[in-house]
């Protein structure tokens, strides 16, 4: 081992102890740095992950609308559609929303329908078991699903019946004709985990709701579910703009959420540069500490340099144990993340309470996603700034005149 | 100096000498003040030869220049027949490194690292890394009677065991002179005596000449010459 390397290495775990003072603390300030900034970063990508395929599981991978109009020739093209390599399930969809009632408590979800004839779905409603207490087998023309926290808002349990007014409505009252409402049978709760669709939907059968807002045959729009890995957006531009006329447009469910989606990695993005603060403090903090060791250590500086050590040694000296508390620190940081987020639920439970996070966040659970392109960054900026926090010290060190440094008192 | 120099030498002849050696600083108002004026010295293979002399008289910058740790003002060094005043610093450091051991008043011991580290440590500089270093360096601290300390922190030595510790370093490279700035000047009388009796015989023991720089006459006695420096000028 070089001596520079050794002397670098002796001055942060010295003969006699496990480590030093100013190394534990420095290489605890990086940790806390790391755990910052990549214990964010992980909960922020477990968001945007656990968002996403929320939002996927609840619109759908791909969608066919006519600019806000009903499709009129919807069951021809499904067939058509039904036939493109790539396509699992195509669905007919129509929703809007509509004004519920339950023991006069008033609600304005949004109906979804739900085709009961052919029972085809784009969303995994079987396959994650959206539906508790009830089956979506036991949906007909004259009953509900509720949402889980909708069902729980107004007070309505498996059993009840609800009254539903449509938009359409309004057309009766200008011709003078009372709107009676629809009433229906709450059959399920629908609990998919993310409480805004949790409680702002309900699912009715294609045909009610084409009744509720008038479509005939027509259907709002096509939702199609793509195979196991297919990418949506490719499928979209090289299949799904020629499988469509104008003016039907076709969207992935990730033009559909651009912004929201955007808005997350933006939140991302923010967070980090405000928490890269902290690694920042922390290397200031070593820069000053290994200073502070020049200082007090000039004469020992002399003597390398009366030893025959050369000024570049010196400075690597101190550069190697910024290197090192970086290294250290990252490492430890990258222990501390995964501790403590291993142990988020209880955390949470205690810090913020677990109806804070379903009331602002939508997620029953803090949802966490580990990258590793997130943990290198982390790590690589960290040790250069750790790395760079050593050099003033190690030019300042380098500089010293081994005759004068030996005279130092 | 042509880069093939003979930096180890032959045998016999003056290993360091200085030729008409000036030095001289700027005080902070600018003032020059000469410290060594036209000096001239030579110290044979082996030899030992005591510096004397008044505090503030140049002593350590004396040492300094012969060592290579500052430029002379004016005036040659040599080493072993070859000019190295004018070397590179990286050139000087290897000079140093391999040929040169050093003892100073503070002892200037290593706080991390234990006392056969820091005997190494020099080795380790020098590039000499691996058993063979460890084993002289075990060697030379059972030669100053602390093999059974090897383990020990400076903190847990005391200002005798510290000076043996950094005798023991100067020489565990076999250099060809030692330089000690006033070894014994933090010691007690009978501590300091046992010091320079370890110094003296392991310098005759290892073949390596000595500049002892001391304020005490009777070590100043026990070398092969004694010098006084007064007014920039070795009597």
């Amino acid at each position: 081992m070089k001596w520079w390397l050794y002397i670098a290495f002796k001055q942060l775990f010295p003969s006699g102890k496990v480590v030093s003072f100013f190394a534990v603390v420095s290489v605890l300030g990086v940790a806390l740095g790391i755990l910052g900034l990549f214990g964010t970063q992980s909960v922020m990508n477990g968001f945007h992950a656990q968002i996403a395929e929320k939002l996927r599981d609840t619109t759908g991978d791909v969608l066919i609308r006519n600019r806000g109009r009903p499709i009129e020739n919807a069951r021809e093209l499904k067939l058509r559609l039904k036939k493109l390599g790539g396509v699992s399930e195509v669905e007919l969809m129509a929703g809007g929303p509509v004004m519920m009632l339950f023991e006069n408590v008033p609600s304005f979800p949004a109906l979804r329908s739900y085709d009961t004839v052919s029972g085809e779905c784009a969303l995994p409603i079987r396959e994650k078991s959206f539906i508790r207490m009830g089956s979506v087998d036991d949906l007909d023309d004259d009953s509900v699903i509720v949402g889980q926290r909708l069902g729980a808002s107004m007070g309505i349990s498996v059993g009840d019946s609800v009254e539903v007014f449509s938009p359409v409505m309004l057309d009766k009252l200008k011709n003078d004709e009372v709107p009676m409402p629809v009433r229906l049978k709450v059959v399920g709760l629908l609990a998919t985990d993310y409480s805004e669709v949790d409680s702002n939907v309900a699912l009715v059968s294609l045909r009610r709701m084409q009744d509720l807002y008038g479509l005939g045959g027509g259907v709002h729009s096509i939702i199609l579910r793509l195979g196991e890995g297919v990418d949506c957006s490719d499928w979209v531009e090289k299949v799904g703009k020629n499988a469509v006329e104008r003016p039907l447009t076709v969207s992935t469910w990730l033009d559909s959420n651009e912004a929201f989606l955007r808005i997350i990695k933006m939140e991302k993005v923010m967070m980090s540069l405000i928490i890269v603060l902290i690694i920042i403090v922390a290397s200031f903090s070593i820069c000053i500490s290994l200073y502070t060791s020049v200082l007090r250590k000039t004469r020992e500086i002399g003597l390398f340099g009366a030893m025959g050590a050369r000024p570049v040694q010196i400075a690597m000296m101190y550069c190697l144990q910024g290197f090192m508390i970086g290294v250290f620190g990252s490492l430890c940081g990258l222990g501390l993340t995964w501790l403590i987020l291993h142990f988020r639920e209880p955390i949470v439970e205690f810090v913020v309470g677990r109806e804070s996070l379903i009331e602002f966040y939508h997620f029953a659970h803090l949802p966490v996603k580990y990258e590793l392109g997130d943990a290198l960054r982390a790590c690589a900026f960290a040790i250069v700034l750790c790395t760079a926090a050593g050099f003033l010290p190690a030019v300042r060190a380098a500089r010293l005149k081994a005759s004068e440094a030996m005279r130092n008192e | 100096m042509n880069s093939g120099a003979n930096l180890e030498g032959a045998a016999g002849g003056a290993i360091l000498e200085a030729v008409g050696v000036g030095k001289f600083f700027r005080s902070p108002n600018g003032d020059k003040i000469e410290v060594l004026k036209g000096l001239s010295m030579r110290i044979a293979r082996g030899e030992s030869v005591s510096l004397r002399g008044e505090s503030g008289a140049g002593k350590t910058t004396l040492m300094n220049v012969l060592s290579g740790l500052e430029s002379p003002s004016a005036g040659k060094i040599f080493w072993n027949a070859e000019r190295v005043d004018n070397l590179s610093n990286g050139k000087q450091a290897a000079l140093r490194s391999g040929f040169m051991g050093f003892v100073f008043q503070n002892y200037c011991l290593v706080p991390e690292l234990n006392a056969l580290q820091n005997v190494e440590l020099a080795a380790r500089i020098c590039g000499k890394f691996g058993k063979a270093a460890r084993a002289r360096a075990k060697e030379l601290l059972e030669a100053v009677g602390l093999g059974h300390r090897a383990g020990h922190l400076p903190s847990q030595l005391s200002g005798g065991e510290k000076q043996r510790v950094a005798v023991a370093r100067a020489l565990v490279n076999a250099p060809r002179i030692i330089l000690a700035d006033e070894p014994t000047g933090n010691l007690d009388e009978s501590t300091a005596e046992s010091v320079m009796d370890m110094l003296l015989s392991l310098c005759s023991r290892e073949g390596a000449s000595l500049l002892l720089i001391t304020h005490n006459p009777d070590f100043a006695k026990r070398t092969s010459r004694a010098l006084t420096l007064s007014h920039g000028v070795v009597e």
